[in-house]
């Protein structure tokens, strides 16, 4: 199958080729049960072209590339690659076709070397034969050498940052001598650096003649990278525009569906006593001497790169992690490290960044996600008054406009604004003081993200201390009152909003 | 997401397959309905008193396993608990003459064993079903130092053996007990703050613990309920036999493990329910009593109840599987 | 092979051992016995008949447990043969395992009693004989309903149909209780695996199907224990009924029998005349006697008139009678043997 493929029309040949589009998508439907996840989408894309696919979460972005890469089957349309239509019954043809997916959730043997995933199907088909390492990793370093990645061969999967593993990812795209790539949230988990050399990447892809359909929710590498922009919602084709005619708003537009003025208020928050006290905290996750006061009313927010110590303090200064030395105050009294039950009698506590992994019970219905921090107040003599319940967490539905069908429905099935919602309801239910948010709009749609910044301000307006943990620098300058850099597990700098700048945060994030 | 035009209404057969105890209660019906077709002595209230009576011991334990295997952890030393128990229980009535603290030995012991493979989970980290096994061994070893042979009942307390073969108003004595535990533990599960927890724990301990809870405190209950429960179980099984018997419980923590399985209690935690135990309970029993009935070969109630195990799992996997997206 | 056994008696070789005059013959000074398996309270009683046989001779006894694992019994034997006893007395623990065994204490010139099971290329074993046992036991049960003047009786089994010696046992008391009322049925026969929760458990689905049962016969004491505490968890009357237990291995048919219940007569199997009897056919054995392949050890069946005469019984512990044991006969061969199934 692999050599079949090897046979069609070399992409950089005559003009002819190059007018027809590499892949052509036409009236592509979806259908699953009680919901129709994608209607009637067409698109085309060409050797050479970056195109974004855009759209919030359940707009059909993920079903159209599961499509693609012949993981699921259309009820409707067509899909052609090199002129020719093609039928995927698995996502092997995918690939046999041309098209690779690179999706977030990297799909390579941790346990392989890097040459031994690149050739997996060959290695697992026993193309090579028993004794053919050599073989093996001479056609990974030529691809390597041929794309400009700087990775060695016999090194284990497990051993390489996820970066690399992107690039792992896209050599066996080269590999199978693939016409298009497909990047699914390429730079969600990656440093600003290693976005700067995924780009790159990009650019010699494009010079290989190579399309790629790239689907992220980051505005602003759209602009950078996308030559074209298709904008998909609930799961309908909203618009297909090059780049150039795009600007923030209209992308957003075409995204949400309505315009969206004021991404960051910034109500009248009147700043009251200190309630978190932290002196001289270091911990075994990394941290080191880190000091800083939080007063009620105030956002105070913490920059950092990956691994530079922010979901660390986080957990550190609710109690869920001991410490090693220092001291946390909160309203004036010390909290027991290693003792979230003291964090919460104190009034602080944490929404994790980890939405899936820290934060939902996925199967458990949206009243009781929603109420479990607070269950003592629904609780007498151990009974829990399911009624009272209910309508508390009715109450917070309303007030944060969380959609959903039923409230006894299960929390996995929202979205993640929504999730976001509830959970922040879970804390505000009990009745914390200070609240500390860990990448709060991770995964969040644009639409979402807006509600929940206004949330945030809401917050402080009503006294809380808010501390914000996130990498996303907007958000951070749009919503902190003061600003700390961390690195390295220390604080590396602090501004006030006024007076910080992009380039000083970052020089101090990467001291 | 876009919702299409409102789905076909579903069928009766349909609904119930997706209900999350039409299908048990399906195939106990079904298994009910053959049997009695089959077996012209099935459907009598003797047959059905005794089915009661045997499922008694198993439903027991299995509602502290339910809220055990909820909260994600395992206790597979509970049949060896259940022989060591049943020894302590004849042993302290013999020595005092009291079926009163006969009773509180026994399920002190229980609850002990249970203290203790809570400290080896919560506290050491052991995981639990290799920490349950090693107690599990060390009970089987350990209640032959107590006692090399059956526990005789010495005392000859007239109203001992009544507490498993005993009558009130026609239902078995064990029944009752057995039928008191698991509404005690319905109650707890469904409408308890205590319940909740244990759910919360099962589905997402980090999540608990963020949320103020300490999901070590929360699982060492679990623990200590499900071996309290297991002594029980003992006082009734030494009256059963009117003898401790070391040798008993053989392969007991699998049929009560099958059945919360079985009852659609996940075994990676955060989800079951006490009517589905129940259930499953029954079912169980109900082809243990008709392999007998049929006068099949008794290797088959080993056999056949290991299939319906497999069958269950993969019908309510598919029934999830359906249901997302 | 059975024909070529002789008519001697275990009683006629412990009398004529004795009347022989000890101090004309050497007498062994130490032997081994390798039990199966300790823990159970019939080898318990096997192991206590041997030592006070072995202590009223003089003789020095030592015991090992292999606890039912084969290798070990080897190993035991191996360290015995090391260290020279006079005689070894052995409980296979399984059949074939122990043939190599025997074939090196041959070699070896070492006297090996077994007990329980024949193995091939034994010298001497030393059993009861299961199908008589059950036998005389049908006939005492059959007896006692023909007394009450009662119908046909109808049994329920509770059995062990993966032993030889259980299966004959279950027959030879059909056979036994035919000869009385040739019409008594089975109309249960159940696997209760031997112990009592399992044969609680079979019995009670058994009787919720037919609950119309005279007797109750049990393979051993714990089966027919466990079929009786079915039938009390059952709610059914123990009036007419009669529960028949098969070896007299412990405390729990004394307690039974003494309780005025249904617990009526009892196959005492005498493991303790076992042991006694192995003792003597070792000391035969080493003396260099001529001795039946198959030496068997009486067995009776007992009722609670005359228990007392077998076993004395304070509520908490039983002590062996030797003198009416002793007065038993032992067939000089069975009536049926595995071989015969």
């Amino acid at each position: 199958m692999v050599e079949d493929l090897a046979t069609p029309e070399a992409p950089q040949t005559g003009d002819t080729d190059a007018a027809r589009p590499t892949l052509r998508v036409q009236g592509l439907t979806k259908r699953f049960p009680g919901v129709l996840a994608l209607d009637d989408v067409s698109l085309e894309v060409r050797g050479g072209e970056v195109l974004a696919l855009l759209g919030e979460n359940g707009a059909g972005k993920s079903t159209l590339i599961k499509l693609l890469a012949g993981v699921y089957r259309p009820d409707g349309g067509t899909i052609e690659t090199g002129g020719v239509e093609r039928h995927f019954a698995s996502p092997a043809d995918g690939l046999a076709a041309g098209i690779k997916v690179v999706f977030q959730e990297i799909a390579l043997i941790e346990e392989f070397t890097v040459a031994e995933n690149i050739f997996l199907e060959d290695h697992l088909a026993g193309r090579f034969g028993r004794v053919a390492w050599d073989e093996i990793r001479r056609r990974a370093a030529e691809i390597f050498d041929r794309a400009g990645f700087d990775i060695d061969p016999e090194v284990k999967v497990k051993d390489l940052s996820i970066s690399q593993q992107q690039l792992v990812e896209i050599s066996r795209a080269l590999a199978h001598e693939a016409k298009i790539v497909i990047m699914d949230e390429p730079t969600s988990s990656l440093t600003p650096a290693e976005v700067r050399h995924l780009f790159g990447v990009i650019e010699r892809l494009k010079a290989m003649g190579i399309a790629i359909i790239y689907v992220s929710h980051k505005l602003e590498e759209i602009f950078e990278i996308a030559d074209t922009c298709v904008v998909l919602r609930d799961g309908k084709w909203v618009s297909t525009r090059p780049t150039a005619e795009h600007d923030h708003a209209s992308l957003i537009k075409d995204m949400v569906g309505r315009e969206i003025t004021d991404l960051f208020p910034r109500s009248d928050r009147p700043l009251g006593d200190t309630v978190v006290e932290v002196r001289g905290l270091s911990t075994a996750t990394g941290l080191s001497d880190i000091d800083f006061d939080v007063r009620a009313g105030e956002v105070v927010g913490f920059f950092g790169l990956m691994g530079a110590g922010r979901t660390e303090l986080a957990k550190a200064i609710v109690g869920y992690d001991p410490i090693l030395s220092g001291e946390i105050r909160i309203a004036g009294t010390q909290l027991t490290p290693h003792d979230t039950r003291r964090g919460k009698a104190l009034g602080i506590g944490l929404l994790s960044e980890d939405r899936k992994g820290e934060g939902l019970m996925l199967e458990a219905s949206v009243t009781r996600n929603m109420t479990l921090a607070a269950l003592d107040k629904f609780t007498a003599r151990g009974f829990v008054d399911a009624a009272a319940e209910r309508a508390q967490a009715q109450s917070f539905v309303d007030r944060f406009r969380i959609k959903l069908a039923r409230l006894d429905q299960p929390i996995g099935t929202l979205s993640g604004g929504n999730q976001q919602k509830a959970l922040l309801s879970r804390w505000l239910m009990f009745g914390l003081r200070t609240i500390v948010l860990d990448e709060p709009t991770r995964g969040i749609d644009v639409g979402a993200k807006a509600e929940i910044f206004a949330l945030i301000d809401e917050l402080a307006a009503d006294g809380f201390a808010v501390i914000l943990m996130t990498s996303e620098m907007p958000e951070l300058l749009g919503l902190s009152d003061r600003i700390f850099v961390l690195s390295g597990g220390r604080i590396t700098g602090s501004f006030d909003t006024e007076t910080a700048t992009q380039e000083a945060i970052l020089d101090a994030a990467i001291k | 997401m876009a919702v299409s035009d409102t789905p076909p209404r579903p069928t009766l057969a349909q609904r119930i397959m997706a209900s999350e105890h039409g299908f048990l209660a399906l195939v106990l019906a079904v298994l009910i309905v053959v049997l009695t077709l089959s077996a012209d002595r099935f459907l009598t209230p003797a047959n059905a008193v005794a089915i009661l009576h045997q499922s008694s011991l198993v439903l027991i334990v299995a509602v502290g396993m339910t809220f055990l295997l909820i909260t994600a952890e395992v206790d597979i030393s509970v049949g060896a608990s259940l022989a060591f128990g049943s020894c302590v229980v004849m042993a302290v009535m013999n020595e005092t003459n009291s079926i009163l603290l006969g009773t509180l030995a026994g399920v002190g012991f229980g609850a002990a064993v249970g203290g203790i493979n809570a400290v080896v989970t919560t506290v050491l980290r052991v995981n639990s079903l290799i920490g349950t096994i090693a107690m599990m061994m060390m009970l089987q070893g350990g209640v032959y130092l107590f006692t090399r042979e059956a526990v005789q009942n010495h005392h000859q307390l007239p109203l001992f053996p009544k507490i498993a073969t005993g009558y009130v108003l026609g239902i078995p004595v064990p029944a009752i007990i057995a039928a008191a535990v698991a509404a005690v533990g319905m109650v707890v599960l469904a409408r308890m703050r205590a319940g909740r927890l244990a759910l919360a724990v099962g589905a997402n301990p980090s999540a608990a613990r963020l949320s103020g809870y300490s999901p070590e405190r929360i699982k060492a209950v679990a623990f200590v309920v499900t071996g309290a429960l297991t002594g029980l179980a003992a006082v009734i099984l030494t009256s059963l036999l009117n003898a401790g018997q070391p040798t008993a419980g053989t392969g007991f923590e699998l049929t009560v493990i099958a059945a919360v399985l079985l009852g659609g209690t996940s075994l990676m935690g955060g989800r079951g329910t006490i009517l589905g135990t129940i259930l499953a309970v029954l079912i169980l029993k109900v082809i243990d009593n008709g392999i007998i009935q049929m006068r099949w070969n008794q290797d088959l109630q080993i056999i056949i109840p290991g299939i319906v195990l497999i069958l269950a799992l993969y019908m309510d996997q598919r029934r999830r599987g359906g249901a997302g997206g | 092979m059975k024909t070529a056994l002789k008519t001697v008696s275990a009683l006629a070789i412990a009398t004529g051992l004795l009347a022989g005059g000890a101090a004309a013959q050497e007498m062994p000074e130490r032997i081994g016995y390798i039990v199966n398996y300790a823990t159970h309270e019939w080898y318990q009683n096997v192991i206590k008949g041997m030592e006070d046989r072995a202590a009223e001779l003089g003789i020095e006894i030592e015991v090992i447990d292999a606890n039912l694992d084969i290798a070990r019994q080897v190993a035991a034997a191996e360290d015995f043969m090391a260290r020279d006893m006079d005689v070894i007395i052995m409980t296979p623990v399984n059949e074939e395992g122990v043939v190599p065994i025997l074939r090196r204490a041959k070699a070896d010139d070492m006297p090996v009693v077994l007990e329980g099971n024949p193995v091939q290329g034994m010298d001497v074993l030393v059993a009861i004989c299961d199908y008589d046992t059950g036998y005389l036991a049908g006939v005492a049960a059959g007896e006692l309903l023909k007394e009450e003047g009662r119908d046909t009786p109808r049994v329920m089994n509770v059995g062990l149909p993966l032993l030889s010696a259980t299966i004959l046992r279950s027959q030879g008391f059909m056979d036994g209780i035919q000869t009385i009322y040739p019409e008594a049925e089975m109309v249960h026969d159940l696997d209760g695996g031997g112990n009592p929760d399992r044969s609680q458990e079979v019995s009670s689905a058994a009787l919720a199907a037919d609950s119309d049962i005279d007797v109750i016969y049990g393979i051993n004491d714990s089966s027919a224990l466990g079929g009786l505490q079915a039938w009390r968890a059952a709610g059914l009357p123990e009036d007419d009924l009669l529960v028949v237990g098969t070896g007299a291995e412990g405390l729990a048919f004394l307690h039974e029998m003494f309780a005025d219940g249904p617990f009526k007569l009892e196959a005492a199997m005498f493991p303790e005349m076992i042991g006694y009897t192995s003792i003597d056919t070792a000391v035969a054995l080493f003396q260099g006697e001529d001795l039946p392949e198959h030496v068997v050890s009486p067995t009776t069946a007992v009722n609670v008139d005359n228990v007392t005469d077998f076993y004395s019984y304070d509520g908490e512990s039983r002590q062996i009678q030797w003198d009416a044991v002793n007065a038993l006969e032992a067939p000089a061969q069975c009536m049926k043997y595995a071989s015969d199934l």
